[in-house]
Formats: C-alpha cells, sequence, structure tokens
C-alpha cells in the first residue's frame, strides 16, 4: 500500500471521528490536557536521555552462558564481593543467577559507597531486583549486566528475581547485607571479608 | 611482543590461582546436539557392564530412564575426578570411557522405561511442593518436577530410585562429599536439610511411581 493511500485512510477515519462521535466541551479540555502532559514528559525524557545522559542501566558485553562456571570472571570461587576495590573506590560484586537462587546467596556490602553488580545467567532469563532501592535489572543469558548504585540505609534486604523463570521463581531470592561505614570498617579489619 | 607476553603471562597467573571447577560440562549446543545423536545400539552393548552392579539387588543407582544429560555429565565427572566413587569403581570405569562411549550409554539408559516405585508416598516434611522460604530453601518439586520426573537441562529423575541411595546422596551433598553440582546448588539446598528430613525425602521419592 502507499503511503498516498494510506493519507486518504487516515483522513477518511477522522471525517467518522467527526461525524459520528460527539465529544462534550469539557472531555474535550480534558483530551488537549492530557495529550499536552504526554508531550510535555516525552520532551522531558528526550532531554534526560540526550542531554543529560540519564539512560536506564545498561550494558552491552556478552558471555557464554553455558560455561559461566568455567570463564575466569565467573567461576565458582570468584562469586561475591571482590576483595580489592576498583581504584575509584567502588566495591565489585560478581553473581550469578540461576534457577533457583543468586550465588553467593549471602553477600554483605557497605552503605554509602559505590556498588557494581556484574551478573550473569546460566540458564534462563532473570531479573535482579533490591525492594527501596534502585538496583534493578534484567540478566539476559549470554550478556553480562552491569549496574552501579549506592545502598543509603543500612539493612537487610531481599535480593529477587522479577522475571518469571520456572516452577521456583517464586523461591528464588537472596539476601544483601548493608553495613554502615562504621561496620564495615570493622569487618574490614578484624572480622572476615565475605 | 611485551603485551603479549604480559598477557600469556597474566592467563597463566590467572588459571594458576584459579579453583578446579566442580564440573567441567557445559552444555553447550554442541554437546547438547551431540547427546541428542547418541547410538543406543552401541550404549546396550556397552551398559552389559554396567548391568553388573547397577541392578535391583544391589545398592547402587538404578539407571533405566534416567536423563541422558544427567548420566553423561556423572560418567564425565568421575572421568575427570569432579564426582568421587568412594570405592574409586566408577572412576576407574569412566576413565576407560570415550566420549562418544558415555554418549552412546546415556542414550541407551534414557530410552529405557523409567524406573517405578511401589507407590504410597507421602511427603511429611512439606518440602516438596513448597519449600521452605525461613530457610531460602526452593521446593525440590521446582526443580526435580512435579512427580520427580527429572527436568532440562540435568536435574535428574528421583521417582522410584532406592531409597537408601538417595539418602547417602543427599548426605554426601550435606557433608560436602559430592560436589560436582555447578556453583554448589545442591550442596547448598542439602546442608539445610536436617539427617531425619533426608530420610523422610528419600523415602518419599523412593515411592513415586
Amino acid at each position: 500500500m502507499n503511503p498516498s493511500s494510506w493519507i486518504s485512510k487516515i483522513r477518511s477515519c477522522l471525517n467518522l471521528f467527526e461525524q459520528d462521535i460527539e465529544i462534550e466541551n469539557l472531555e474535550k479540555k480534558w483530551l488537549y490536557v492530557a495529550t499536552i502532559m504526554v508531550g510535555f514528559f516525552v520532551i522531558v525524557m528526550g532531554i534526560g536521555a540526550l542531554v543529560l545522559n540519564v539512560n536506564p542501566p545498561s550494558h552491552w558485553e556478552t558471555i557464554d552462558s553455558a560455561s559461566l562456571h568455567l570463564s575466569s570472571e565467573f567461576a565458582e570461587d570468584k562469586l561475591g564481593v571482590q576483595p580489592m576495590a576498583l581504584p575509584d573506590g567502588t566495591i565489585q560484586v560478581q553473581l550469578v543467577a540461576a534457577r533457583y537462587g543468586f550465588y553467593p546467596r549471602e553477600i554483605v556490602v557497605p552503605a554509602d559507597q559505590k556498588i557494581q553488580f556484574r551478573m550473569a545467567t546460566l540458564d534462563v532469563l532473570h531479573g535482579a531486583h533490591i525492594p527501596m532501592t534502585n538496583m534493578s535489572t534484567m540478566i539476559v543469558p549470554g550478556h553480562v549486566s552491569e549496574v552501579t548504585t549506592v545502598f543509603p540505609k543500612p539493612g537487610e534486604y531481599p535480593l529477587l528475581c522479577n522475571e518469571y523463570c520456572g516452577m521456583g521463581h517464586d523461591h528464588m531470592w537472596s539476601k544483601v547485607t548493608v553495613l554502615s561505614q562504621d561496620e564495615w570498617a570493622a569487618l574490614k579489619t578484624g572480622g572476615k571479608q565475605p | 611482543m611485551k603485551g603479549i607476553l604480559l598477557a600469556a603471562i597474566c592467563c597463566l597467573f590467572n588459571e594458576a590461582v584459579m579453583a578446579e571447577p566442580s564440573s567441567l560440562v557445559a552444555w553447550t549446543p554442541d554437546t547438547l546436539n551431540r547427546l541428542k545423536k547418541g547410538n543406543a545400539e552401541h550404549g546396550k552393548e556397552l551398559s552389559g557392564t554396567c548391568a553388573g552392579c547397577h541392578n535391583e539387588t544391589n545398592a547402587n543407582p538404578q539407571l533405566d530412564g534416567q536423563l541422558p544429560t544427567y548420566i553423561y555429565k556423572q560418567l564425565v565427572d568421575y572421568k575427570n575426578g569432579n564426582r568421587k566413587d568412594p570405592t574409586t569403581a566408577m572412576n576407574g570405569l569412566a576413565s576407560t570411557l570415550s566420549d562418544q562411549d558415555m554418549t552412546d550409554v546415556s542414550a541407551w539408559y534414557g530410552q529405557q522405561a523409567p524406573i517405578q516405585g511401589k507407590g504410597g508416598g507421602n511427603d511429611t516434611t512439606g518440602i516438596v511442593f513448597k519449600g521452605d522460604g525461613k530457610r531460602m530453601e526452593p521446593s525440590c518439586s521446582s526443580c526435580h518436577g512435579y512427580s520427580g520426573q527429572g527436568e532440562k537441562v540435568d536435574t535428574p529423575r528421583l521417582a522410584g530410585q532406592k531409597a537408601d541411595y538417595l539418602e547417602k546422596t543427599l548426605l554426601a551433598y550435606k557433608s560436602g562429599v559430592r560436589g560436582n553440582d555447578i556453583y554448589s546448588r545442591m550442596r547448598l539446598i542439602a546442608s539445610k536439610l536436617s539427617d531425619q528430613e533426608i530420610k523422610q525425602l528419600a523415602d518419599y521419592y523412593s515411592k513415586l511411581d
């Protein structure tokens, strides 16, 4: 179908709209308000994304999910909070999502410090979400998901899977303990790093 | 040149400090396709040796109707030493098999009619279908199937298996004697079960038909 026939079709639809449907004045006003609001938010989002570079967490890096346990980064003894922080002080955490849990099952991280999660899945699509924080992402087979966040409040948080992944999906959660900076320093000097 | 040397040294160092993985089996499309094309007739010839120990009368697990992927993984793990047989019999036997042999014998057992329990099983732990959220314990059925029939890729069939073998296996996972489960998934689950629960679960699955 060529563009001119599309245009004529749209025109005829608009004519029908004008002829057959009566719209109350008040309703029309609200339609304008809603349209303006939608337009306004699209512009705000556009400026945010294109000018201020505010984007959802995304990270393009591939990995072979089938042999994840044989890779150097996600080997079984390399998971969890890394003993050495990155040069800028960010703490890196390697996690594997597999039916039905995040491995390691429990991690301890500090508050008020950048935490970079690097996650991969061994099997199917999973989600990683820590309620009451902005840590949330999808973990797609064949890709490494990377999210950097700061936990402002110490406490115990669940790390949940929020993409339906199978019969045990509702059991798929692990524990994240966020310590205050003081507790973290004490743990690093006197305790054992998890 | 310097860069290449440095990278090689880094790689060597990295390999040296990496602990041995729990299994060298990876479910790549190549491996899965190869398993689908296993020669069951050749597997039948090989299974004559297996049947001497894997039968109804002794304590070893029965293999009829088991998932080919599971049998193949166990054989490879025995061969590589990732799974250790206390009697070393399986390690010795597996080391004599080629990759094709392991594929074929897995295909043969996968095609047999599955073993059946006597029926009348009752889950007294509540873990089979519900798990235990307080212990972060998923339900058995979420991975092993609603009827204990096993699930893709390599979660074994449990229904009808010998209770003593199931109990021994769960206890071995619990103590860490058996550790060829990738990312310790079964070890973590078994470590949270009491010995009594392990006995009850073994009894339940052995009775499933």
